[in-house]
């Protein structure tokens, strides 16, 4: 025979799960968000590695920059497999009307690609596209350069000195996702004829990389690590990435991983806000339950007896909630995959992905482990004197059932900070909701309070509505945190988006350049400066232009130690990974920002100096004195730092990470870059102006890259708004959870004001004051709450100008407000719906 | 002095209770003493604590003062769980209001005090108990089925059907009619005196006090007469 709590329990359930919808759909809510967002990124993810080959390209590639392979090295990757190698620069192209367009221009040689298919529109095969034609070489041209230049299929063009012929509309490349984000629209054509074309010449900007197919059933680890050593062998001071197919778009992967992380945070703070929900559905069961439990006791049952019978229907809805959630989250993702797998930008396999379903289920059974079990201390202690005295309830002390609750509460955070890319980010954002969902929580009660103060100086409608709000089973107490968290979420999300995408399209281009011009030879300077001014049509000034020497270098260790990048925080580790840019400016310039050590004198000409920027200094912890080993256009030399400085990196002015004393550099040919504060017309003029004088010299249209960024920033917020909205979702389950508890007791208070003469209208009124009051509450002190959040991520992280979309955040309040207020009347009209003599002779 | 064999004994019972405008006394020194298989009634105005003697009588509510001693125990000195053990199968409450699980069949209702004393048979204890009141062919019925009366004598029988030693009735006609009222009274003071459990009675209805051995009267949380 079943226990007698089971027994018990089971008797309970069969008058239906009817009480606990609110329950059931709060924890499905933060579950299915959960776990949607884990199964999207896991689709990501699958999709990524099943076409890895296809995405690097091949099984193994080499990339290094302005340097081209030796024969040596040509001969170790030959050895390992069939390869096929690529060079990409960036460079100008110029249509016969003279119009011109920065583009990315990339040779490959046959039998390119080793993996994967290249999709052209105009051409049956690749080699066909390629083909010269007289004097021109074959090209395959994205559309939107086509649509920038007036050109079409079968046009001639020059890129630099190189004339080409469009034969092809290159639609996708296989490998396109390992390679990275393009200033301009890609040009495909034969490596030999990028060769040719003069734009592979040492200490140009360009990269090469070679792709290697492994023989059928090669060992991938053994052959890096073959490659890798023979590498280091043959070129000891060779600065190259080498990489294999089971990592072919690491930065991908880690915004897939981050993504998904910041989506599921959101749906854990929509599980945080329902879990509100959670616990007023049980309270609220429990207290309807208060007589028979007193019952219970009279008959002799024990407080675990009782604690039992609900903690077993409690754990059978959690279960039942969880699963909702599970179904929901786990079916929306292959749904929306197969409405929109082909316009996808990233390869995604959408499937059941067991791992991401278990992570969801965990956070959904400790949330409601951790927001149930409280009202169950009550119902255990609930003394069997409340057959006589409804008003009286079990205290809540410190018992198994509370220890319980802590300890789901703690895991809960645990479990979210331990499955997060970055553990500290998520403490602090779990302290942060925590912080705030308990502020919230006590500003909702403080709302109650006042409303129970301000209920004297007012009449009718408005008084019984403060009245309610003052009550023992007041809204704002439970509605107000979880409207609250959601209007804070949502908040943060709109003011952090309305910041960036102010800095991108407002602010960047008051401040920072609009032109960026690059490849430019020393000797060419004064002359190109002429013309530039020819085109603006006006002279140039300091704060407006400014051109400088440049080379690109890499640190290669850190006071006299080889670099271990694993010890450097990820957010400054971009110095140390990656190529950086430099300059050899001698005076200091204006504004140049050094707070700690000094610019060298205009005419030092000692031991190398360099000062580097903050961000620089703080990754590996650089002082004023300590020194530095660069590798720069080959060559590797040590420097010491004369000074650290501060750089707005968005503004206008010579802002390299590092910048050497000239005479660090002598000898070397440096090359110039410069950059220009235009209008369009300007920029439009400019960029036709040079293409006479100075083909060779890139036009980098910032105005355009910030276009292209704000519209991929747009695509992105979309997403996390629509998250953000879950939880708000939550804040108004929380609220009809609230109002359901209630609608008894409403229907009885309406009855009563009915009885009293109260109009329809009043009744109405008083309840749309009350919630409404509650939305306005929670509007507020969220946006609150969102302000903090979003501040520190705009001004600290990103460093952006700071900006606040008071339209966007007043729609909040006035939303958070109305949807309450409408909530309310709903209420209302259910109590209304009742007939006043039958429900006051059912107490 | 107690009598060590009373089922039930009150020495200087006072309870005073919280409201908003300030404590209440509700009982002020109550002594009250049944002897075995006594049937006492407690009248008194309404208002005078009646309710509340049977409250802190059967564990339900601590008194603020004095002592109480059910079946022999002493409730100061046992918690809530050792007071629920105590009533279990010996000691049993009959409600103006009823007070019937509402998610429970009569069956399960009368059935439910003798699982929770892990009785075995106490399916069909509780059948042959609703029999006897009349209610066999009301075994799956809910609560909100049922008539008043029909409620009640289901409460009769689940606070008879372990054969308790006392029995705590709290207006248990209040709520009915003058017929069902009256089946009610028989079918308790029968069963009562079937079982041989000693009866506390509190009423207003002056006949029904009339049935039974004593009368104690109750006046502003004082016991006045028959204590």
């Amino acid at each position: 025979m079943a226990p007698l709590s089971l027994r018990f329990a089971a008797r309970e359930l069969r008058s239906g799960v009817r009480g606990f919808r609110i329950f059931l759909a709060c924890l499905a809510l933060g579950v299915a968000a959960i776990a949607a967002a884990g199964s999207v990124a896991e689709a990501f993810r699958q999709g990524l590695s099943s076409q890895a080959r296809e995405i690097l390209g091949g099984d193994l590639a080499v990339t290094q920059r302005q340097t081209a392979f030796t024969q040596a090295e040509q001969a170790i990757f030959e050895k390992a497999g069939v390869v096929a190698y690529a060079a990409s620069a960036e460079a100008m192209a110029q249509a016969p009307s003279g119009e011109r367009r920065l583009v990315e221009l990339r040779g490959v040689s046959e039998p390119y690609p080793l993996a994967g298919k290249v999709e052209l529109e105009g051409a049956l095969s690749l080699s066909k596209a390629l083909a010269p034609d007289g004097d021109a070489a074959g090209a395959a041209v994205e559309r939107p350069l086509l649509d920038r230049l007036g050109l079409k299929i079968g046009d001639r063009f020059m890129v630099g000195n190189l004339p080409l012929v469009i034969r092809a509309v290159l639609v996708s490349e296989p490998d396109r996702l390992s390679r990275g984000f393009a200033l301009g629209p890609r040009v495909l054509t034969r490596l030999s004829v990028v060769q040719a074309g003069g734009l592979l010449e040492p200490g140009l900007p360009f990269g090469v990389t070679v792709r290697v197919a492994l023989p059928p059933g090669a060992d991938l680890p053994a052959a890096k690590a073959a490659m890798e050593s023979a590498l280091t062998r043959a070129e000891p001071d060779m600065s190259y990435r080498l990489t294999d197919r089971s990592d072919a778009a690491p930065g991908l992967r880690r915004l897939i991983g981050e993504l998904e992380y910041f989506l599921g945070f959101i749906g854990l703070a929509s599980l945080v806000a329902g879990g509100l929900g959670v616990f007023g559905a049980v309270s609220a069961h429990l207290e309807a339950r208060k007589p028979s439990i007193a019952i219970l006791k009279a008959l002799g049952a024990e407080g675990g007896l009782i604690r039992d019978i609900y903690l077993i229907q409690l754990g059978l809805l959690a279960l039942l909630g969880v699963t909702i959630g599970l179904a929901v989250g786990a079916t929306a993702p292959l749904i929306l995959g197969a409405m929109i797998k082909d316009s996808l930008p990233i390869p995604a396999l959408f499937a059941l992905y067991p791992w991401p379903l278990a992570k969801a289920g965990a956070f959904g059974l400790l949330a409601a482990a951790a927001f149930s079990l409280t009202p169950l201390a009550r119902a255990r202690a609930t003394p069997p004197a409340a057959l006589f005295r409804r008003q009286l309830g079990g205290r809540i002390g410190l018992g198994a059932e509370t220890l319980a609750a802590g300890v789901a509460a703690i895991g809960l955070a645990a479990l979210a900070v331990v499955t997060a890319p970055t553990p500290l980010a998520a403490a602090i954002m779990i302290a942060g909701v925590m912080m705030g969902f308990g502020l919230l929580w006590m500003l909702g009660a403080g709302g109650a309070a006042l409303a129970g103060r301000l209920r004297g100086a007012t009449r009718g409608a408005c008084r019984i509505g403060l009245a309610n709000l003052a009550g023992p089973g007041s809204a704002a107490r439970t509605a107000t945190p979880a409207i609250g968290l959601g209007v804070a979420l949502l908040s943060a999300v709109v003011l952090i988006q309305s910041s960036l995408l102010t800095q991108v399209l407002q602010v960047a281009p008051r401040t920072a350049p609009a032109l960026v011009f690059s490849g430019l030879s020393a000797s060419q300077g004064p002359g190109f400066d002429a013309a530039l001014a020819a085109a603006f049509g006006r002279s140039l000034t300091a704060e407006t232009y400014l051109r400088a020497p440049f080379a690109s270098g890499r640190i290669v260790s850190v006071r006299g130690l080889a670099l271990d990048r694993a010890r450097i925080d990820p957010a400054d580790r971009w110095a140390y990974d990656n190529d950086i840019s430099l300059s050899a400016i001698g005076p200091e310039p204006a504004k140049s920002g050094v707070f700690e050590g000094r610019w060298w004198k205009s005419d030092y000409a000692g031991p190398p100096l360099a000062v580097v920027t903050r961000e620089v200094a703080k990754g590996a912890n650089l002082k004023v004195g300590d020194s530095l080993t660069l590798e720069v256009l080959g060559r590797r030399f040590d420097v010491r730092i004369a000074a650290v400085r501060k750089v707005d990196f968005a503004g206008f002015g010579a802002n390299f990470p590092i910048v050497l004393d000239p005479a660090a550099l002598e000898g070397a040919d440096l090359r110039n870059v410069a950059i220009a504060k235009a209008t369009p017309a300007e920029e439009r003029r400019a960029t036709l102006a040079l293409g006479r004088n100075f083909p060779g010299v890139n036009v980098i249209s910032v105005r355009e890259a910030l276009g292209a960024a704000a519209e991929l920033f747009d695509r992105l917020s979309l997403a996390i708004r629509g998250a953000a909205a879950v939880a708000g979702l939550a804040g108004l389950l929380v609220l009809a959870g609230a109002i359901a508890a209630r609608a008894q007791a409403r229907a009885k208070e309406a009855a009563v004001l009915k009885v009293l003469g109260a109009s329809t209208g009043q009744i109405l009124g008083a309840y749309a004051v009350e919630y409404g009051a509650v939305g306005l509450i929670a509007g507020v002190a969220g946006v609150a709450f969102g302000y903090a959040a979003a501040w520190p991520v705009v001004v600290v992280v990103f460093q952006a100008t700071w900006s606040v979309d008071w339209a966007g955040v007043g729609a909040l309040i006035l939303g958070a407000a109305l949807l309450a207020a409408a909530g309310g009347l709903m209420a209302a009209l259910q109590a209304l719906a009742k007939r006043p003599a039958p429900t006051l002779r059912s107490e | 002095m107690f009598d060590a064999d009373a089922p039930l004994a009150l020495l200087g019972v006072c309870l005073t209770l919280p409201s908003a405008a300030g404590p209440v006394e509700i009982l002020r020194g109550v002594d009250f003493t049944v002897a075995k298989g006594e049937r006492v009634a407690v009248v008194g105005p309404s208002g005078c604590g009646k309710s509340s003697l049977i409250a802190v009588a059967a564990g339900l509510e601590h008194p603020t003062r004095g002592e109480v001693r059910l079946l022999g125990q002493d409730l100061a000195r046992i918690g809530e769980d050792g007071r629920a053990r105590l009533r279990r199968g010996r000691v049993s409450l009959v409600f103006q209001s009823f007070h019937l699980l509402p998610n429970m069949t009569a069956e399960e209702n009368v059935s439910t005090p003798l699982e929770i004393a892990g009785e075995a048979g106490a399916t069909g204890t509780a059948r042959d108990w609703l029999a006897r009141v009349g209610l066999g062919s009301r075994l799956r019925h809910y609560p909100h089925q049922m008539s008043g009366g029909e409620q009640q004598r289901v409460a009769l029988a689940r606070a008879l059907a372990a054969r308790p030693e006392l029995l705590f009735a709290d207006e248990p006609t209040g709520n009915l009619d003058a017929a069902n009222a009256a089946v009610v009274a028989d079918m308790m003071f029968d069963l009562v005196g079937e079982v041989g459990a000693a009866l506390v009675l509190v009423t207003h209805d002056a006949a029904l006090a009339a049935r039974a051995d004593r009368v104690a009267r109750m006046f502003d949380g004082r016991m006045l007469q028959g204590a």
